[in-house]
């Protein structure tokens, strides 16, 4: 097993080298309650403010830093998942993070658990917020277990995320 | 992506927003629906089959999963479950990270084992000083009584032992035979 990530991977940092699987079940159900109670508009706004504050340090560092911070994060995000298989590229315009097989879905798979259909749509509500915040746009590609996000400067000028190119969950 | 890694921190981020939209009812309503009765529900299964054996099934597990390094003792009767935490891995987290955006995070806990435990048919006692250091004791609803003496059911690992224990229970947020989040006792001030 890997050592556990340093403060400077990551802005908050564990005393173990990988999280709790199990975990992933109540962010599946967080989505499930929230969705429930306040809508879709609801959720999206709790993503993007979840983007915006939780995440801050780590867009202020995608900020200073640029693409190199963001694929130095997302490499050790992916690290410290248990069941990630993530290829994270660095191209002089963007960062492709290569997910070939989401720690979530397969996790949430393997415990018989029924996954919100919308759940790959959080990875783009999020990680927008996140991007906007640190100057950068971010779209996303596929989903339901093996998706590609892209983080990028201005000067690759990418098309408008679509939302039907992020797949739905199934369990 | 929200990962698992750092989970203990955007679960309390959460606790705090939903308060800000929806008052505390949507946060019991979050604990009690979404973690008892969703995230949790194999929790749930184990303990209301199974009662004190498969809280030691589901706690041996998770809390295993959770601190590696041991930062809890489970002991265990015939009529009593009970957990020390001396270095609560949740808790932990967020106070080595300086997170801090809701009151009071601890509150988690029984917010969604009071009501599974209530459907079960147990009731719990507990103490929690918000410094990673928290002991609950669940019994069947038929209990009655106040808090059993320090030691009585964990021998030296009770956490009420520890030299840095609260002597003042003004200092501790305290649950006699509870299964109810706002059912405090005394409610000290998170540090």
């Amino acid at each position: 097993m890997n050592a556990a990530p340093t403060s400077g991977d990551l802005p908050y940092v564990d005393t173990k080298p990988q999280g709790s699987a199990d975990f992933y079940y109540a962010t599946n159900a967080t989505f499930r309650f929230l969705l429930r109670r306040l809508g879709r508009e609801g959720w999206i706004g709790y993503l993007q403010e979840l983007g915006r504050g939780y995440f801050s340090p780590v867009n202020e560092r995608w900020r200073a830093g640029g693409l190199p911070a963001v694929a130095r994060y997302w490499r050790a995000f992916f690290a410290a998942e248990p069941g990630s298989r993530v290829e994270v590229r660095e191209l002089p315009d963007r960062v492709e993070v290569c997910v070939h097989e989401c720690p979530a879905i397969r996790h949430l798979r393997a415990g018989g658990r029924e996954i919100v259909r919308e759940y790959c749509q959080h990875c783009y509500f999020l990680g927008a917020a996140r991007a906007e915040a640190a100057g950068l746009t971010m779209r996303l590609q596929g989903g339901n277990g093996v998706c590609r996000h892209t983080f990028a400067t201005a000067a690759a000028a990418l098309p408008p995320q679509a939302l039907g190119d992020i797949k739905e969950a199934t369990s | 992506m929200i990962g698992c890694y750092d989970f203990c921190g955007h679960y309390e981020w959460t606790f705090g927003w939903l308060e800000r939209v929806g008052g505390h009812a949507l946060v019991r309503d979050y604990w009690n629906e979404a973690i008892n009765h969703d995230s949790q529900r194999h929790a749930r299964d184990l303990i209301r089959n199974e009662g004190i054996p498969g809280m030691l099934k589901y706690w041996g597990h998770t809390l295993l999963e959770e601190s590696p390094d041991l930062g809890f003792h489970i002991s265990h009767r015939e009529d009593v479950f009970r957990i020390d935490f001396h270095d609560c891995p949740s808790r932990g987290f967020l106070l080595r990270n300086g997170l801090n955006n809701y009151r009071d995070y601890c509150d988690h806990c029984m917010g969604w084992t009071g009501p599974m435990l209530q459907e079960a048919g147990y009731v719990i006692d507990h103490e929690h000083n918000h410094r990673g250091q928290c002991w609950w004791e669940m019994r069947p609803a038929t209990a009655t009584g106040g808090h059993a003496p320090a030691g009585s059911v964990a021998g030296q690992k009770d956490v009420r032992l520890r030299p840095d224990w609260p002597r003042d229970p003004a200092k501790l947020d305290r649950y006699c035979k509870a299964s109810d989040p706002d059912a405090k006792l005394g409610a000290a001030s998170p540090a």
